[in-house]
């Protein structure tokens, strides 16, 4: 028997239906007559299946629009399938709280909305805020409004938020790659915790060195199919012959 | 399967109402401080800053003040027509606030819906109360005005929070509804500003119904109009205008009603609204 799983995925379909805005030719608008609405619908995942572990971290990797941040996304459950199933021992947090964040308000204010966001309340963050600031590096800038605030600091702030508590299963989503090389270390440090506790973490990237240095497994999703999934050296190998120019 | 893979359960399967509820009520602190962090946000680069809070609905009774206190004179046969427009006015804008915030309460916030879970009702919850917390210094000013044109604090204006508090549950009603059709109909935001003209005159904001329809069965269709209903009691509260029976049954069904409706809308289809 191998380790137990902590989400089972199986079959999953996500469609997005969205409007597309060609810039008809002359020749066009005498055929149509008139310029008319087209909808397409994006298959973003075409019947995904995967199982994720305990104590695993599991790299995800792709071309852009392969559908990583969807399968993420829908990891989570709250992203409105088409069809299939998601399973879990619990829901897992995707480092997501960025979008609750205020740019206009101070990164102290930010944590009070963020983990709130996330469920804590006002209490349990007055008394975390410290830890938070000092796991994001930023103290001498936490007061400063967020929009001064560069991308690798926005970053660190908000993986500081979202980890406060300990996730049992963690996603995350291209928000390691812009830290400098304390944050990734910092990062590194959160995601062993989450192992050595039984979680697991899920890892969506385009850095390799982030897979090989953090993955026990990696899958590569293309164009909203599960191309291969197996060990780092041999995924990513695989992935990166596909992408060489030829 | 193994036993410890049976301790999976579906994580697209809606939370039971009941729970729903429960988890709404633990989690208000969301819905009250993320909204004060807002205001708070609202006016930060302006040079009044956190002033503007009072400017702001100062200057909405100043201007009616001003047009319709000194430079025209239209009574129309109402005793005291600045406080009676001055009540109108304040009550009128803020259900108007609550409801075009509301339309995009769920749009604004889609990237926390798709990677948080959290009762969805908490942003509606959230926009309502954000404005009612801004209308609080509107209402003063506005009591203010109405003793500055003459009215004496009596016994009815013990009835002014029964009256509050029933257009703050239309108003949540509202609110959630709104929340929901706009989730999925981003046209909503451009119908609603020409929805509240037809509401302002249809509320009698600007002139008395009372003086402009004669005939009873007339009358008793504007009851229901609930914004009509809640504007005419609070007027009945602190300028001494008259209120039927018509009026207050009307606001009390709406009260009651809209909250339950909204609700029910709001919440069947709620997992849907992160597509």
């Amino acid at each position: 028997m191998g380790p137990a799983v902590t989400v089972r995925v199986r079959d999953a379909h996500v469609y997005y239906r969205v409007y597309e805005d060609p810039v008809p030719g002359l020749k066009q608008i005498f055929a149509q007559g008139r310029a008319r609405r087209r909808y397409r619908t994006i298959r973003a995942l075409r019947g995904v299946s995967l199982d994720l572990h305990e104590s695993e971290t599991l790299g995800l990797i792709g071309a852009n629009g392969a559908g990583k941040t969807t399968l993420l996304s829908a990891m989570t459950g709250l992203l409105p399938l088409e069809s299939g199933t998601i399973l879990g021992r619990c829901r897992p947090s995707l480092l997501g709280v960025s979008s609750a964040l205020r740019p206009a308000l101070s990164g102290r204010r930010n944590i009070l909305i963020g983990g709130l966001a996330l469920g804590f309340t006002k209490a349990e963050i007055s008394s975390r805020a410290d830890e938070i600031i000092d796991f994001s590096g930023l103290r001498d800038a936490i007061d400063r409004p967020m929009r001064t605030y560069s991308s690798g600091m926005r970053a660190r702030l908000h993986f500081a938020i979202a980890t406060a508590r300990i996730p049992d299963i963690l996603l995350i989503d291209e928000a390691l790659a812009v830290g400098d090389e304390d944050f990734r270390r910092r990062s590194a440090q959160r995601i062993d915790e989450i192992r050595s506790a039984a979680g697991s973490v899920v890892l969506g990237t385009h850095v390799m060195d982030e897979i090989e240095r953090h993955c026990d497994r990696v899958v590569w999703l293309d164009d909203g199919v599960l191309k291969a999934v197996g060990e780092p050296g041999e995924v990513v190998a695989a992935y990166l012959a596909s992408t060489a120019p030829r | 399967m193994s036993d410890r893979d049976q301790q999976l359960h579906d994580l697209t399967r809606p939370p039971s109402s009941a729970s729903y509820l429960q988890e709404a009520w633990n989690r208000r602190e969301f819905a009250i401080l993320v909204p004060a962090q807002d205001l708070r946000a609202q006016n930060m680069g302006t040079v009044l800053g956190q002033l503007w809070h009072i400017a702001n609905p100062a200057l909405l009774v100043g201007v009616y003040f001003l047009i319709f206190g000194v430079v025209i004179d239209t009574s129309r046969g109402v005793e005291n027509f600045l406080g009676f427009l001055i009540v109108g006015v304040v009550l009128f804008h803020l259900t108007q606030r609550v409801v075009q915030d509301a339309a995009v309460c769920i749009s604004r916030n889609l990237g926390l819906i798709r990677s948080v879970q959290f009762p969805r009702i908490l942003l509606p919850a959230a926009t309502l109360n954000g404005q009612t917390a801004a209308f609080v210094p509107a209402l003063v000013l506005a009591m203010v005005a109405v003793v500055a044109t003459g009215e004496r604090p009596s016994m009815r204006w013990l009835a002014l929070p029964a009256v509050l508090a029933a257009q703050f549950l239309f108003n949540f009603g509202a609110a959630l509804l709104v929340a929901r059709i706009g989730a999925s109909l981003s046209d909503l935001q451009q119908l609603l500003p020409h929805l509240f003209r037809l509401l302002f005159y249809a509320s009698g904001v600007i002139f008395s119904v009372e003086a402009f329809v004669t005939s009873p069965a007339w009358r008793r269709a504007f009851a229901l109009n609930p914004i009509y209903d809640v504007i005419t009691c609070a007027r009945w509260c602190l300028v001494g205008e008259l209120a039927d029976g018509w009026v207050v049954a009307g606001l009390l069904a709406w009260c009651i009603a809209l909250p339950v409706i909204g609700f029910v809308v709001f919440h069947r289809s709620e997992q849907r609204l992160g597509a």
